[in-house]
C-alpha cells in the first residue's frame, strides 16, 4: 500500500505524519504541489521527463492525505485526483466547504447543527444595515483565510464603518461578500476537536483541546494556550455531526460555549495543525490520522 | 419567480417582459440589498431567512442574473439550501465560473477541449509551456469578459506574464491552453434546457472575440455537430441556461472553449431573431410544472 502526502512545505505536522506512516510500514509518496502540473485534456505522452504528470500512472497511490497550505491548490489537486479515482482525505467537497465560511455555515445549518447567529450581505451598505439590526458586538470574517487573519470584532457603529470601508478598498472578490456573526461571549476559551470519518467507516473524535487566551481570538498560532479538554458525549456528538455535515475526512472543529453552556460550531478546518495538541492530550494524533487514511485506502482497494 | 440581479440590462428587461406577457408573478431581487440570515435565533426551522425583499412571496424558482460571480454563487447556494430552485444551479455556477473545473467536467464527459494543463508554481508553469510549445494562452481560472487573458508567443512573454500573475496572486494556479488558430472568429451558442437555441459567429481581428471587447456577431448556420457538442457541454457542467463558446480548429474539429453561466444575448438576438427570453421563461415554467 502507498499513501500520498500532498503538500509543499514539510512542517512539524507533516514530519510526524511521515513518521507514523513509516512506523506502520506503509510506503509514502510525497507529492509536492509546487512541482506539479497536471494535464486536463488529451493524454500527452508521459515520458517521465514531462513536467505534466498523470499521477495515476506515474505514482500509484492508494489514497492521498491532503496537507496543502494553499486552499486553492488543495482544492484543485484533490478534485483532480478524485476525478481519477484516488480517494482523498479530506475529499474535495469537504475542502471546498471548509475553505469557505459561508458554505460551512450553510452545510452546518442544513444538518441541524447549532451555529452562531450569522448574516450574509453583498454590499457595505447592506452589511451596515444588518450589523445595526443585530446589535453590537459582532464579528466580521473573511470567507476564506485561516490563523485568525482579518477577523474583526466590532463593538460600535464607528468601527463597523471603518472596517467596511477598508474591506471595500481591499476590493478582492473574497471581500465582496460580508459574513457577519454575533460575538459569542465565550469563557476566555474555545474548544478545538480533531475528528476523522466518513459514512463508510464511521466517525470519531480523536482528541480535543481548550484554547485559552486573553485575546478574543484564541488560535494557538496567535498565542492561545492549549489544554486537554475531556471529550464529553455532547462534544463528541457535535464534532462528528460537523465533519459529516461538511462531507467527511479529517478536520478540526472549533466549538464555542455560550453563556448558557450551549455548544455552537464556529468553524471547521481542513488541514489543521496539531503540534500543540499531542502532548497536551496524550493522544497520538498523527498516528490516528494515518490509521484513518489507511482505512480509506483499504476501502478504496476493495472498491467501495 | 424571482430574478436576482444588480443592474438591469437589456437581457433582464426582456426576461421581465416575457414574464409579464405570461402573467407569471415575479419579483426583481436586488442583490445589493439582499441579505441572508443563518444560525440560532435567526430562524429555528433549519432554514435561512432572506430579508429585504419587498414582499414575502416564497419563490419557486430564482433566475440568477448577477454580474458578480461571488454574489450569484453565494445566493444560489443559500437559496438552494432553503429548497428554492435556482437557474442556473449552484453546481453549474460553480463549475462554469472556474475554468479549471469547467475543463475537468468537459474532459470527464468526453467533450473535446483545447489541450490544457494547470501548474502550481512559476517553475512548473514555464516547463509546462515549453512542453506545450508557443503560441499558447494563459487564462485566469476565475474571471470573465476576456480580462487578463494573455496570448503568449514565446518564452520571454511566458516569463513576464507568469511573474506578473505571481505578484497579483501567488496562490492562483496557472491555466495554460493551446492557442487554437481560429479563422478570425469563434462560435457562440445558447443552450436552454436540452436545446440549442441559436449559434452566432463572433468576428474580431483581435484574438479575443468577446463582443464586450468589440467583437461583431453574425448568424452561424446550425449544424448537427454544433448542436450536439453545445448540448453535451451544457450537460457536462450541469448548465440549464448557458452560452457555449466553440473554436474551429484548423483540422475542422470543434472544441469547447468556455461555458458561460449568465449569458448576455442581446447582440445575438438582433442577429438571429431568436426569442431567447421567451425560451428561457418557457423552459423555467416547464421545470416548475414537473
Amino acid at each position: 500500500m502507498t499513501i500520498g502526502i500532498l503538500g509543499s512545505r514539510i512542517r512539524l505536522e507533516e514530519k510526524l505524519l511521515l513518521e507514523a506512516l513509516r512506523e506502520r510500514g506503509v510506503s509514502v509518496e510525497r507529492i509536492d504541489s509546487r512541482k506539479l502540473a497536471f494535464e486536463l485534456s488529451r493524454n500527452g505522452s508521459d515520458d517521465g521527463h514531462s513536467p505534466i504528470s498523470n499521477l495515476q500512472s506515474a505514482i500509484p497511490v492508494d489514497a492521498v492525505l491532503v496537507r496543502c497550505l494553499s486552499h486553492s491548490r488543495a482544492y484543485y489537486l484533490t478534485r483532480w485526483l478524485e476525478g481519477m479515482g484516488v480517494p482523498a482525505v479530506s475529499p474535495h467537497p469537504a475542502i471546498a466547504t471548509c475553505g469557505d465560511k459561508m458554505l460551512t455555515s450553510a452545510a452546518l445549518q442544513e444538518a441541524g447543527l447549532p451555529i452562531p447567529r450569522t448574516r450574509v450581505a453583498f454590499t457595505p451598505d447592506a452589511a451596515l444595515g444588518v450589523i445595526e439590526q443585530m446589535g453590537y458586538p459582532v464579528v466580521l470574517k473573511p470567507l476564506f483565510g485561516s490563523w485568525g487573519r482579518l477577523l474583526a470584532r466590532i463593538n460600535d457603529r464607528h468601527a463597523a464603518e471603518a472596517v467596511l470601508e477598508h474591506k471595500k478598498r481591499l476590493g478582492n472578490y473574497i471581500h465582496g461578500v460580508f459574513y457577519i456573526q454575533e460575538y459569542v461571549d465565550k469563557p476566555g476559551r474555545d474548544i478545538r476537536t480533531f475528528v476523522v470519518g466518513d459514512d463508510t467507516v464511521g466517525y470519531e473524535t480523536i482528541a480535543a483541546i481548550y484554547r485559552s487566551s486573553d485575546h478574543w481570538i484564541t488560535n494557538t498560532a496567535r498565542g492561545g494556550e492549549a489544554a486537554n479538554c475531556p471529550i464529553t458525549p455532547a462534544i463528541d456528538r457535535i464534532s462528528c455531526a460537523a465533519v459529516r455535515a461538511v462531507g467527511g475526512g479529517m478536520v478540526a472543529v472549533d466549538l464555542l460555549e455560550d453563556a448558557d453552556g450551549q455548544l455552537l460550531v464556529s468553524e471547521v478546518n481542513h488541514t489543521p495543525e496539531f503540534r500543540n495538541s499531542i502532548d497536551t492530550t496524550g493522544v497520538d494524533i498523527p498516528g490516528r490520522i494515518i490509521d484513518y487514511v489507511v482505512e480509506v485506502a483499504m476501502d478504496g482497494k476493495s472498491g467501495r | 419567480m424571482g430574478v436576482l440581479c444588480s443592474r438591469v440590462r437589456l437581457e433582464e428587461k426582456r426576461i421581465f417582459q416575457a414574464l409579464r406577457e405570461r402573467e407569471v408573478p415575479f419579483e426583481r431581487i436586488d442583490a445589493r440589498q439582499l441579505t441572508f440570515a443563518l444560525g440560532r435565533n435567526g430562524s429555528n426551522d433549519g432554514r435561512c431567512a432572506m430579508s429585504n425583499l419587498q414582499s414575502a412571496i416564497p419563490f419557486d424558482v430564482v433566475i440568477i442574473r448577477c454580474l458578480s460571480q461571488t454574489r450569484g454563487l453565494c445566493a444560489s447556494r443559500l437559496l438552494e439550501g432553503q429548497g428554492v430552485i435556482t437557474v442556473n444551479s449552484f453546481r453549474a455556477l460553480k463549475t462554469c465560473g472556474d475554468k479549471v473545473l469547467t475543463t475537468m467536467a468537459l474532459k470527464e464527459h468526453g467533450v473535446p477541449t483545447p489541450h490544457t494543463a494547470v501548474a502550481f508554481s512559476q517553475q512548473t508553469a514555464l516547463a509546462t509551456m515549453d512542453a506545450f510549445g508557443y503560441p499558447l494562452v494563459i487564462k485566469p481560472p476565475i474571471g470573465s469578459w476576456g480580462r487578463l487573458m494573455a496570448k503568449v508567443n514565446d518564452r520571454e512573454a511566458a516569463e513576464a506574464v507568469v511573474e506578473h500573475k505571481r505578484a497579483l496572486d501567488a496562490d492562483e494556479p496557472v491555466y495554460v491552453q493551446d492557442y487554437v488558430a481560429k479563422p478570425g472568429r469563434d462560435i457562440r451558442t445558447l443552450v436552454v434546457g436540452d436545446e440549442t437555441v441559436y449559434a452566432v459567429y463572433r468576428h474580431s481581428s483581435h484574438w479575443i472575440t468577446n463582443t464586450a471587447r468589440g467583437g461583431k456577431t453574425s448568424i452561424c448556420p446550425m449544424t448537427a455537430e454544433i448542436d450536439r457538442i453545445s448540448r453535451a457541454a451544457a450537460r457536462a457542467v450541469g448548465g440549464e441556461i448557458v452560452a457555449v463558446d466553440l473554436l474551429e480548429a484548423p483540422n475542422g474539429q470543434l472544441l469547447v472553449n468556455e461555458v458561460n453561466h449568465t449569458p448576455e444575448f442581446h447582440g445575438a438576438v438582433e442577429a438571429t431573431d431568436a426569442n431567447v427570453a421567451d425560451r428561457i421563461v418557457d423552459y423555467i415554467l416547464a421545470c416548475i410544472e414537473t
